[in-house]
């Protein structure tokens, strides 16, 4: 016998789910925006105090408003009215609203075509943690026509571990919206009927009391366009150049396009250091890919690995990308839509690498790394010859200084006469020196000792020749202890080393600094 | 560099477009005319045989009956894509011959032979690459010592339309006293050209060098030996040689080419027509378009041979997995040429030169896009197909974008 059986959702769960996943109050005022601007808003203001209960946020907008219907959208799960795809509109999915059941309170005030609606919900987070469905009380009333807009109060919001309202500050809020939000849209490159809305935020002088409000549009824009390079050194850091807008096509399958709209720019550190970046500074660049003008997630091996990805900001944009709920991740990425964009986004790519501004710009920053080093080079210069004015003599710092030394002996007349025929500073035996018409096996160190820290053998030595003897007592100790397993004696008078394992070896010690 | 003056004696090169640093025009040598940028096919018409064989050399007899239109190729009309032909002096002895075939082979002009039926332009070289160690023309049973004059007698008697003088070709290996002492040699060559031909022959002038620098070496020392004003007055082209070696780096045979194009700008050349010796295939939009004029090769035989059949300038596939219907050229239209090139034949020969002719076709109508493109206002034809073509080719990208950067204006 067969039944047919039809899956259960579990709704109480499901909206647990989804409003776990939003956890940073940040992200309720992205919601926000995404909802005041698909309501056709041109103001929206934003304002959030930090309460012993929770933080309690409040959005305004002049938006055309809720009626029955979009309220019914805005609290319940996947019913949204907004079809983002068809409209234009930037929520479609009916998740995004769901961050608001993570409070004490939410109330929204609404009016739409001459009725205002007032729903509100008490304890939605307590009812579903307590596997209950939250409800909200809706009151409808008619009011004069030609206002519109809405009113959200969130009270007691649970901030995840660490989104805690009181990290918040002005500086931060800005570049997260300006980042992460339609704020930082870059819709107005492409479209001469791109609606503007101003935002304005406002925190609690118990949250940031440095200034009263912040005010911003909804548009990315870049740093100020410098071809040339600046003054100092770091005179590549503010070049700076804009890519216009480009809109490509892309061909994706049986013959089907689509369009990518790409604007960026290229610049040095100081440039870049002008964008409104929010996360760690220094992984916000390279290529990003967007949906609705707001960026997504960063394609960066479209750029090919000679051309650090550093110096790019490229904002490529395409309807056709599909998100996660939270917006933070492309969904469809083994879709050969995905790979044909990427592929056009490399193409564009190289001929931005391949551009000469670029190339110029490279040239300029390896050229005062190169300045910089010399002046670094310059000052080492300058506190080497200090050194020798302060000395009283010369003296070797390193071993080939040793050979100079010995040299300098031979030309001021110190005798026996020993010069240095073959000198090879890797070799265990490191040079080969002629005394009268002698070819001697010898061993170059700035001390003697060095000799014996390098762990050379003595077998093969004929000379040491070293600038002074080094500490004494390491060399009686090893005239205790012995070396390589032979017995070692040092007849200082006569300059001789004698070395015994088995057989004797007989090694004549040269100390340069006695021959000055 | 100051460029330097001189009164020309460009009578033969009519640039009638610019893209860029590319150009086209018509090449009038004798009484007859090139379009350019073109590419010269290089042709064997003495390859052993004997004239009722159209003097032989397999492949490259069914190349010359191709060329000719014969039935043996099903009577064909190809002599379109034989409007400019190369060949070389030292190919003569290619094939062992007696000293009587030589001798009869360099007994008439090319173009009066009655097995041949050519009227294009000839492009007579030198065989200078040829020649690198002993001086000779080696036959089965003879061996000719080549010099400059025995270059000149035999490239007269070949009826060359344009000549080129015997050159010492450069590797990449040579040291800078090697090359000044090969430039010095070529230049010596040169100056007895010079003293052998007349104002009447079209003359090339061979130029060795991979970047600005060698090249004005090259020409200074040619103008040590042979005066400046001669250097100025009495050639008619220019011909960068030594460029084989190169051929799989794009990226310097575009800084050979445009460095070249640049060094004959500053010497006063700079309306010279300027030939590529040896190079072809997916370098010829590179180089066109940096001012290349004229390009010849045999890599459309040679491919045929190793049994690629060409899809494009960049892309070949094995002959035998081929679907000839996929392409519309003459020879794949042909139904008796398609039998063949899929075996049914009984001579090798006859598949593979079927296969040569359609990668000639392949390369000549690319040529002639080329050609449009630079001949259409502006420079945006040029980008646009030097972008759908090379600019889709993975390993070509780069030395596409490089082209449009410096020699069209860039991107941005």
């Amino acid at each position: 016998m067969s039944t047919i059986k039809t899956p259960q959702v579990n709704e109480v769960n499901e909206f647990l789910e989804i409003a776990s996943d939003f956890e940073d109050p940040l992200e309720v005022i992205r919601e926000s925006l995404s909802n005041s601007y698909d309501a056709g808003a041109t103001e929206v203001k934003v304002t959030i105090r930090d309460r012993p209960i929770g933080s309690e946020i409040v959005i305004e907008d002049d938006g055309e408003g809720m009626d029955r219907d979009d309220l019914e959208s805005f609290f319940d799960l996947g019913n949204s009215t907004k079809r983002g795809r068809q409209d234009g509109s930037i929520g479609y999915k009916g998740h995004g609203t769901k961050i608001f059941y993570k409070s004490e309170e939410v109330i929204v005030n609404t009016t739409k075509n001459g009725l205002n609606s007032r729903a509100q919900m008490e304890k939605p987070w307590e009812k579903l943690n307590n596997r209950t469905m939250p409800e909200y009380v809706l009151n409808e009333e008619v009011v004069k026509g030609g206002n519109s807009g809405t009113h959200i109060r969130i009270t007691g919001f649970k901030s995840g571990h660490g989104f805690s309202p009181a990290s918040l500050t002005y500086n931060k809020i800005e570049h997260y919206l300006k980042w992460k939000t339609l704020a930082g849209s870059t819709g107005h490159f492409f479209s001469d009927g791109f609606r503007e809305m101003e935002i304005t935020v406002i925190l609690g002088s118990e949250i940031d009391d440095t200034r009263n409000r912040l005010v911003m549009n909804n548009k990315l824009e870049f740093p100020t366009e410098q071809r040339e390079p600046g003054e100092g050194r770091f005179s590549e850091s503010r070049m700076c150049k804009h890519y216009p807008p480009r809109e490509l096509t892309v061909e994706t399958e049986k013959g089907n396009t689509t369009t990518v709209e790409v604007v960026g720019m290229v610049g040095g550190k100081d440039a870049r250091n002008e964008l409104p970046t929010y996360g760690k500074h220094s992984a916000q660049f390279g290529v990003w890919l967007a949906k609705d003008h707001i960026k997504v997630e960063r394609v960066n091996d479209t750029i090919s690995h000679d051309n650090e990805f550093l110096h790019f900001f490229f904002i490529a944009n395409c309807q056709e990308l599909e998100l996660s709920a939270n917006r933070e991740k492309i969904r469809n990425k083994s879709s050969p839509v995905y790979q044909a964009i990427v592929e056009e986004l490399s193409h564009y790519l190289s001929k931005i690498a391949s551009d000469p501004w670029f190339k110029d710009y490279l040239s300029h920053r390896r050229k005062a790394k190169l300045t910089r080093r010399a002046e670094s080079q310059q000052s080492s210069i300058e506190k080497r010859e200090q050194r020798i004015h302060e000395r009283n003599r010369f003296t070797p710092s390193n071993d080939a200084e040793v050979v100079l030394g010995l040299e300098r002996s031979n030309r001021f007349g110190a005798e026996p006469e020993i010069t240095v025929e073959d000198y090879d500073p890797s070799a265990e035996v490191n040079a080969l020196v002629r005394q009268d018409t002698n070819l001697y096996a010898s061993s170059i160190h700035r001390r003697l000792t060095d000799h014996f820290e390098a762990d050379k053998p003595l077998e093969s030595v004929d000379k040491i020749i070293c600038w002074s003897y080094g500490d004494r007592d390491d060399l009686s100790e090893l005239e205790r202890s012995g070396y390589h397993s032979g017995e070692i004696s040092i007849d200082f008078e006569n300059d001789r080393l004698i070395y015994n394992n088995g057989r004797r070896h007989k090694i004549h010690l040269v100390t340069v600094q006695d021959r000055l | 560099m100051v460029s330097r003056s001189g009164t020309l004696k460009n009578e033969i090169f009519n640039i009638s477009a610019k893209a860029g640093d590319a150009r086209s025009g018509v090449l009038q040598i004798g009484d007859t005319e090139l379009s350019t940028p073109n590419l010269l096919p290089v042709v064997n018409f003495y390859a052993g045989g004997k004239d009722a064989s159209l003097y032989g050399g397999g492949i490259h007899r069914t190349i010359k009956e191709f060329m000719n239109g014969d039935k043996a190729i099903n009577g064909g009309d190809y002599s379109r894509y034989f409007d400019g032909v190369m060949t070389s002096v030292a190919s003569l002895t290619d094939y062992g011959i007696s000293r009587e075939r030589y001798e009869d082979y360099i007994s008439a002009p090319i173009r009066e032979r009655d097995v041949f039926d050519f009227d294009g332009t000839l492009f007579l070289d030198s065989g200078g690459f040829k020649f690198l160690g002993d001086r000779t023309l080696d036959g089965s049973d003879f061996e000719v010592e080549v010099d400059q004059e025995a270059i000149v007698e035999i490239q007269r008697r070949l009826g060359g339309d344009a000549l080129v003088n015997l050159d010492h070709p450069i590797s990449p290996d040579d040291d800078y006293q090697t090359r000044v002492e090969k430039a010095r040699l070529t230049a010596e060559n040169i100056g007895e050209f010079l003293e052998l031909t007349n104002r009447d022959d079209t003359r090339y002038l061979t130029l060795h060098g991979y970047n600005y620098s060698m090249l004005d070496t090259f020409l200074t020392e040619v103008e040590k030996v042979i005066g400046r004003n001669r250097v100025h007055r009495e050639f008619d082209g220019a011909a960068l040689g030594s460029l084989v070696p190169l051929k799989d780096n794009k990226g310097k045979l575009i800084t050979a080419v445009s460095d070249c194009r640049e060094v004959l700008r500053d010497w006063g050349f700079e309306e010279l027509p300027l030939h590529v010796l040896g190079i072809s295939s997916s370098a010829i939009p590179l180089l066109a378009a940096v001012g290349a004029d004229t390009f010849d090769s045999s890599s459309y035989i040679h491919s045929a041979i190793n049994g690629k059949y060409d899809t494009s300038l960049y892309n070949s596939e094995p002959i035998n997995d081929v679907d000839f219907t996929k392409c519309g050229c003459q020879v794949c239209s042909d139904e008796m040429l398609v039998r063949r090139m899929k075996g049914d034949v009984k001579y090798q020969k006859d598949k593979l030169g079927a296969v040569a002719m359609h990668n000639l076709i392949v390369q000549k109508e690319e040529i002639n896009r080329i050609q449009s493109a630079i001949q259409a206002p502006g420079d945006d034809a040029l980008v646009s197909y030097i972008e759908e073509s090379l600019g889709r080719e993975k390993s070509m990208q780069r030395h596409a974008h490089r082209v449009v950067n410096e020699s069209l204006g860039g991107y941005f």
